[in-house]
C-alpha cells in the first residue's frame, strides 16, 4: 500500500515538472541559457560584406564615382568616420583601398572614386571596366588610418584624387564650426573631380590646376596658426613637400594612396620586453621567424596573415599592420608578427 | 597478465604534421535545405554552425594558454598547427551565419548563448594563481579532448557519408563539411595528447566526457529544435528523436548506435585517437578539396 502510495507520488510529481518545464519552455523558447549581450558568432566585424553599384558617374576626365547599397536588407553597411577608408575585393579577386568621400550621414550607402591608372597594377583598370551598375562585390567594412582629430583649425591639401578622404572632412570640420582652408592641386580642371560641390565653400578652397597656376603654393602652411592640424592625400612628392613645408611636422597627417603593404620590407627591433631579450629582425624574414629564433615556443601557424594565431600585444613603437585580419581596435595594441612589420626602427612586445 | 598497467596505445604511422589552410567559400547559392528533401537532418548538421564558431575560439583561447605546460617539441608544434586549424574552423562556420540570416533563419538568440556558455560559463575564471588556476586550465584541456573524440568522429563519418552525394546535397556546404572534417580526423590526437601529456588522470578524463558529452547533446537536440522551429519554409516542423533515428539508419546523419559504440571506446583505458579514422583518407580529401585550393564552387 505505502509503495503504491510513493510511486503515485513520484509518477505525480514527474508529470507535473514536465508540464511545468514544457510551460517554461513555451514562454520562452530558449530558457534556460543566458546569453552574451554582445554576441560574437555572425557577427564578426571582419567579415567581408556584400554591396551592390547602385549609382557611377564620371565627375572628372578618368575618374568614376561608384555609390555602393548592401546587396540585401540583413547586410547592412556599417557606419565610418571621415577619412575612412574600404577593401574592395574587385571581380576578378583583386583587393583594392579606396577612401569613401560620401556623406557619413548617409547610413546605408558607400561612395567612392577611382582614379584610372593605365600603366598601375590593374585595380584601377578594372574597377573603370568592370563596376557597372548593378554589379554586386565584396568590401571589408570600413578601417580608419586617417582621422580627423578634434581641432580649431585645419589646414587641408589634396593633390587630384586625393580629395576623396578629405571631401567628409570639410563637412566634418564645417560642422564642428573650425576654421579651414583646402588647397586643392591637379593637373587640369577637367581632371579634377568634385569641383561644383567644392564651390558651395567659396574662397576657404584654393583651386590650383597645374596648367594654369603652375605647382601648388604651398608658403601658407608655414604661416598657420598654433594648433592647426594639417591634412594632406596625393602623391607621394606632395605630401613630402608638405611635410617639409609645415610649421610644425608633427602636426601633419598623411594618407597614403597605395596601401604601406605595397611597400618594401625595411630591417627593424623588436625587444621581448617579458623575457628581457632584444632580435633584429632582417629585411628578407619576418618578425616571427625572428622572435622564434629566441622563443621556439611563439604560436604561428600559416604565415600569411589569415588565421590569427601569432597575434601578440604591442607595447611600444608603431606598426605597419600588413594583414587581412585585424580589426581597428585590435592593430591598436596588437600585431600579427608573421606578415606586419615595424613602421618605425623599433617594436616592444609583450613577450 | 602483465603488470603493466593499462595505457593509450598510439598509432605511429598516423601522424602528420599540421598546417592551417586559407579556405574560401562562397554562400549566395546555397539554399537554407542544402540537403534536399530532409530539412530535419540537414539542421541538424546546421547545428554545427551555431556551436563551432564560439566553441573552436575558445579551443585556441584555452590552448594558448596551456602552450607553456608543454615539454615535448613535436606535440607544442602539433597544438600549434592545430590552434591554426582550429582558428579557421571557426571563421569559416561563422561565414556560414550571416548567410542563414539572409534565408530569414537568424540564429543570433541562439548563438548568443553559446557565446555566453563558452566566453562567460567556460572562460578564464578570477582564480588565484597556483593550484585553482591550473586545476581550471586542465579541466578545460580534458573537455576539449574529450569533444574532440566526437569532432573526429563525425570527421569520419562525413568523409564517408556517400548518402549525403546521392541525395544531392549542395556541394559548397558538403566541402565545408569535409574540409572540416578531414583536418579533425588529422588532428585528432593532438587534443588527446596534449591531455595526457600535462596530465592523463583517468578520472579528470571520464569526469569531463561525460560533462561535454551532455552538454552536447543539450546543445544539439536544442539547436536541432531550434532551426526547426524557426525555419520560415516550415511553420509547423518540430524536430523529433524519430526522425533522429530514421536519418541515422537512411545515412544522413551519424546512427545512434555508432553513437552509442564511441563511449566505451573513449572510456577505455588503451583508447587513443589514431585507431580509429584514416590520415590517409583525410590528406586525400584536403587535397582535392575545392575551398582549400583557391575557393572555386565544385
Amino acid at each position: 500500500m505505502k509503495r503504491t502510495l510513493a510511486v503515485t507520488a513520484l509518477a505525480g510529481a514527474v508529470v507535473l515538472t514536465r508540464r511545468a518545464l514544457r510551460a517554461r519552455i513555451g514562454r520562452s523558447p530558449l530558457w534556460p541559457l543566458p546569453a552574451l549581450e554582445t554576441p560574437v558568432s555572425g557577427h564578426s566585424p571582419r567579415r567581408l560584406l556584400r554591396a551592390r553599384v547602385t549609382d557611377r558617374g564620371e565627375p572628372a576626365d578618368g575618374v568614376v564615382r561608384l555609390v555602393l547599397e548592401a546587396a540585401s536588407a540583413t547586410d547592412g553597411l556599417p557606419p565610418w568616420t571621415p577619412g575612412a577608408h574600404v577593401d574592395l575585393v574587385l571581380p576578378s579577386g583583386l583587393v583594392r583601398q579606396y577612401s569613401l568621400c560620401g556623406d557619413p550621414a548617409d547610413a546605408g550607402r558607400y561612395t567612392v572614386a577611382v582614379r584610372l591608372v593605365e600603366d598601375g597594377r590593374g585595380g584601377s583598370r578594372e574597377a573603370h571596366a568592370a563596376l557597372v551598375e548593378g554589379t554586386v562585390l565584396e568590401l571589408r567594412p570600413p578601417r580608419n588610418r586617417f582621422t580627423l582629430l578634434p581641432a580649431p583649425s585645419y589646414a587641408f591639401v589634396a593633390g587630384g584624387i586625393g580629395i576623396t578622404p578629405i571631401l567628409p572632412m570639410l563637412r566634418a570640420a564645417t560642422a564642428a564650426g573650425a576654421d579651414w582652408t583646402l588647397l586643392y592641386g591637379g593637373r587640369s580642371r577637367a581632371s579634377m573631380p568634385f569641383l561644383p560641390e567644392l564651390a558651395a565653400y567659396g574662397d576657404r578652397v584654393t583651386i590650383a590646376p597645374q596648367d594654369e597656376t603652375g605647382l601648388p603654393d604651398l608658403g601658407a602652411l608655414a604661416r598657420t596658426a598654433p594648433g592647426t592640424l594639417v591634412y594632406c592625400c596625393g602623391p607621394e612628392p606632395l605630401m613630402r613637400a608638405v611635410t617639409e613645408a609645415a610649421a610644425d611636422p608633427s602636426a601633419v597627417h598623411l594618407e597614403r594612396f597605395a596601401p604601406a603593404a605595397a611597400g618594401p620590407a625595411r630591417p627593424f627591433t623588436v625587444e621581448l620586453r617579458r623575457s628581457g631579450a632584444t632580435v633584429e629582425v632582417a629585411a628578407g624574414e619576418s618578425a616571427l621567424t625572428a622572435v622564434r629564433r629566441v622563443l621556439p615556443a611563439t604560436p604561428y601557424s600559416c604565415e600569411q596573415g589569415f588565421c590569427g594565431t601569432c597575434q601578440h600585444r604591442v607595447l611600444e613603437g608603431e606598426v605597419e599592420h600588413r594583414d587581412e585580419l585585424l580589426t581597428d581596435a585590435e592593430r591598436a595594441d596588437s600585431m600579427l608578427l608573421c606578415v606586419s612589420r615595424a613602421a618605425g626602427g623599433r617594436l616592444a612586445l609583450d613577450l | 597478465m602483465s603488470n603493466r598497467p593499462l595505457a593509450p596505445a598510439p598509432v605511429t604511422t598516423e601522424h602528420t604534421d599540421l598546417h592551417a589552410r586559407n579556405v574560401s567559400f562562397s554562400w549566395e547559392d546555397t539554399p537554407l535545405h542544402w540537403l534536399p528533401g530532409d530539412p530535419f537532418a540537414g539542421h541538424t548538421i546546421n547545428v554545427l554552425h551555431l556551436l563551432l564558431p564560439a566553441g573552436e575560439r575558445w579551443f585556441v583561447h584555452v590552448y594558448k594558454q596551456v602552450l607553456p605546460y608543454i615539454r615535448d617539441e613535436r606535440l607544442r608544434a602539433d597544438v600549434i598547427g592545430f590552434i591554426g586549424q582550429e582558428a579557421m574552423h571557426a571563421t569559416a562556420h561563422d561565414d556560414v551565419l550571416p548567410h542563414l540570416r539572409r534565408l530569414g533563419l537568424d540564429p543570433t538568440p541562439y548563438t548568443a548563448q553559446v557565446d555566453w556558455l563558452f566566453e562567460k560559463l567556460l572562460g578564464d575564471r578570477t582564480l588565484p594563481p597556483g593550484r585553482a588556476r591550473r586545476w581550471w586550465l586542465m579541466e578545460r584541456v580534458a573537455m576539449i579532448a574529450a569533444i574532440e573524440h566526437y569532432t573526429a568522429f563525425l570527421g569520419d563519418w562525413v568523409l564517408n557519408a556517400e548518402e549525403l552525394d546521392r541525395r544531392g546535397a549542395d556541394p559548397m556546404m558538403l566541402d565545408l563539411l569535409r574540409w572540416h572534417g578531414a583536418e579533425e580526423v588529422e588532428h585528432r590526437s593532438v587534443a588527446f595528447d596534449l591531455f595526457m601529456h600535462v596530465d592523463g588522470n583517468y578520472r579528470r578524463r571520464a569526469r569531463t566526457w561525460a560533462t561535454a558529452f551532455t552538454a552536447l547533446v543539450f546543445l544539439w537536440q536544442r539547436g536541432a529544435r531550434f532551426f526547426m522551429e524557426n525555419d520560415p519554409s516550415l511553420p509547423a516542423a518540430k524536430a523529433s528523436l524519430g526522425q533522429f533515428f530514421r536519418a541515422g539508419q537512411q545515412g544522413v546523419l551519424p546512427s545512434a548506435g555508432a553513437m552509442v559504440k564511441s563511449i566505451p571506446t573513449y572510456l577505455s583505458r588503451t583508447y587513443h585517437p589514431s585507431q580509429e579514422g584514416s590520415t590517409a583518407q583525410a590528406v586525400a580529401y584536403l587535397a582535392a578539396s575545392p575551398g582549400a585550393n583557391g575557393g572555386v564552387r565544385p
